[in-house]
């Protein structure tokens, strides 16, 4: 890639940090991302009330369940699916006021599964701070047929819906929680460049 | 600044302080439209100076045929709305400026609280109009001096239908901020206009009650403050000029033939920004615009509302 290039659509991730000024706060991770939330009550235990969802899906993944449960003595809830610590999440959002803080923390497709929970309830996607952990693998939308493919780690990647050889752009689309793919071979089918792993 | 020539169709007195006007094309056609919550800037030739006062619309944003726009006059008055209570007259050609929204609601917003200090009401009047148009969620807070004194109550009552809730600091009546802002579903968006003490208080509530930047919406419609008189140099365009106590920075550059560029004219939306090169005294900063810590830097003036409280002040212009 050129350097100093960087396109505008692409979400920046940071660090989580505390908010100071808040009445609540609702802290999510995943596997590793359990460390960023360890890291996180290692700055300090706000005054506000904490609410921690923690999930670990995958054999592999790293788990900080038992870390996490000796260190938070707030409201801390464990998951093995997603879908059940989203369910949690539209649960809490329901009844929730302004002044609420949002942390996300695990891989980015995680994060904007979060995003695209939390937008119904009125929860603009800069408000979210979001730590990316684990892996850079990408989700994908296909602008073809437009499915989408999770855990993109290489530059170039099969449409799980239409099975077009997609090459991974930059572009990124807050609305979809996805990296825009497009067709590599459209001028001359089969002919395909190298694939690499560049998004371990 | 392209300009609309309208010809003054009615004046009403509201209150003893407040005059209410209605203001046509001259040409008979409609006005450009506009959404709720926008302004337009009125130019008045007077004897000797030129005034340029921003006034919300306050009409509903469906009609076109004609602008309202209410004013107050001010007490420590420097001219625009004294010369609008005493000089502007039914039949009168005055100049505005195409309607500019700073103040626009949020489409995003799942519950609106509107707060409104005397005559900051008035842009609540238009955006009540679009909110019912969509039967959004809201709330009107409106605190003033007295009832007396106060404009618009009973047809905001009527509009609002229980919507409207009246603090009058005659009877001791006061908001409640913290307690206001801090109950509120997750969605709501926050939006201010009124003196500034008013303006200041809701943004520190809501931002130490952890409310998002994005969520929080403010307007200020104040005379910009008089000061102490203070030389100005324009060090791009070479001259130097006077601005007397009652007059704003700009008005005087305005005055003075420079092409100064401003929106909103109440210290909100950063279009007239001026990057100051010298001060002897120091920047008197009015204007909701900058940072803290741009403010205590003193390398940047907003010219509509801010001041030096030095002698002398070199900007690039
Ligand atoms: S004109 Fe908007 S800040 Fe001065």
């Amino acid at each position: 890639m050129e350097r100093g290039y960087w396109i505008k659509s692409k979400p920046i991730y940071t660090s989580l940090t505390w908010h100071e000024k808040a009445t609540s706060h609702l802290v999510l991770a995943t596997g590793i991302g359990g460390m960023a939330v360890l890291k996180l009550f290692q700055q300090m235990h706000p005054t506000q009330p904490v609410t921690v969802l923690y999930g670990k899906y995958g054999q592999i993944e790293l788990d900080y369940s038992d870390t996490l449960k000796s260190i938070i003595q707030d409201d801390l809830h464990l998951y093995k699916f997603e879908e059940d610590l989203l369910k949690k999440l539209q649960v809490l959002l329901r009844d929730a006021t302004m002044g609420l803080r949002i942390y996300v923390a695990g891989s980015e497709g995680f994060i904007w599964d979060v995003v695209a929970a939390a937008k119904p309830f009125g929860i603009q996607e800069s408000e979210i701070m979001k730590e990316q952990v684990d892996t850079l693998a990408r989700t994908v939308y296909c602008v073809h047929c437009k499915t989408i493919t999770k855990y993109v780690t290489t530059n170039i990647t099969c449409c799980n819906g239409c099975e077009r050889m997609l090459f991974v752009r930059d572009h990124f689309s807050r609305n979809l929680g996805a990296y825009m793919g497009l067709m590599v071979d459209a001028e001359s089918p089969g002919e395909l460049p190298a694939i690499e792993e560049i998004y371990p | 600044m392209s300009t609309i020539n309208v010809k003054v169709a009615a004046v009403e007195e509201v209150t003893p302080l407040i005059k209410h006007f209605r203001l046509e094309s001259e040409d008979g056609a409609d006005l450009p439209p506009f959404s709720g919550g926008s302004h337009i800037v009125v130019t008045m030739d007077a004897e000797g100076r030129t005034y340029r006062n921003p006034y919300s619309l306050m009409g509903s944003p469906s009609d076109t045929r004609a602008y309202h726009i209410s004013v107050r006059r001010q007490e420590s008055s420097r001219g625009g709305s004294v010369f609008m209570h005493e000089r502007v007259q039914v039949g009168m050609r005055l100049k505005i400026t195409h309607p500019v929204n700073l103040f626009s609601l949020s489409k995003l917003a799942h519950k609106h609280i509107l707060i409104a200090g005397g005559i900051g009401i008035t842009p609540f009047m238009s955006q009540i109009e679009d909110l019912k148009a969509v039967d959004a969620d809201y709330e009107l807070h409106y605190a003033f001096r007295s009832y007396e004194q106060a404009a618009f109550v009973n047809e905001l009552e009527e509009k609002c239908e229980g919507k409207l809730y009246c603090y009058a600091d005659s009877q001791n009546e006061r908001i409640d901020l913290t307690e206001l802002l801090r109950h509120q579903p997750l969605g709501t968006h926050v939006y201010v206009c009124g003196p500034s003490p008013m303006v200041v208080a809701v943004l520190e509530t809501a931002r130490n009650l952890g409310w998002p930047e994005n969520n929080i919406h403010h307007e200020e419609f104040s005379a910009p403050p008089v000061g102490e008189p203070f030389k100005v140099q324009l060090a791009r365009s070479g001259i130097e000029v006077e601005v007397p106590a009652e007059m704003s920075m700009l008005e005087a550059i305005e005055e003075a033939g420079v092409a100064a560029d401003s929106l909103c004219r109440g210290g909100v939306c950063g279009r007239c920004e001026l990057t100051v090169l010298e001060t002897d005294g120091g920047i008197q900063h009015h204007d909701h615009y900058l940072s803290d810590s741009e403010k205590v830097s003193c390398r940047s003036i907003m010219p509509c509302v801010s001041r030096t409280k030095g002698k002398r002040l070199v900007v690039d212009l």
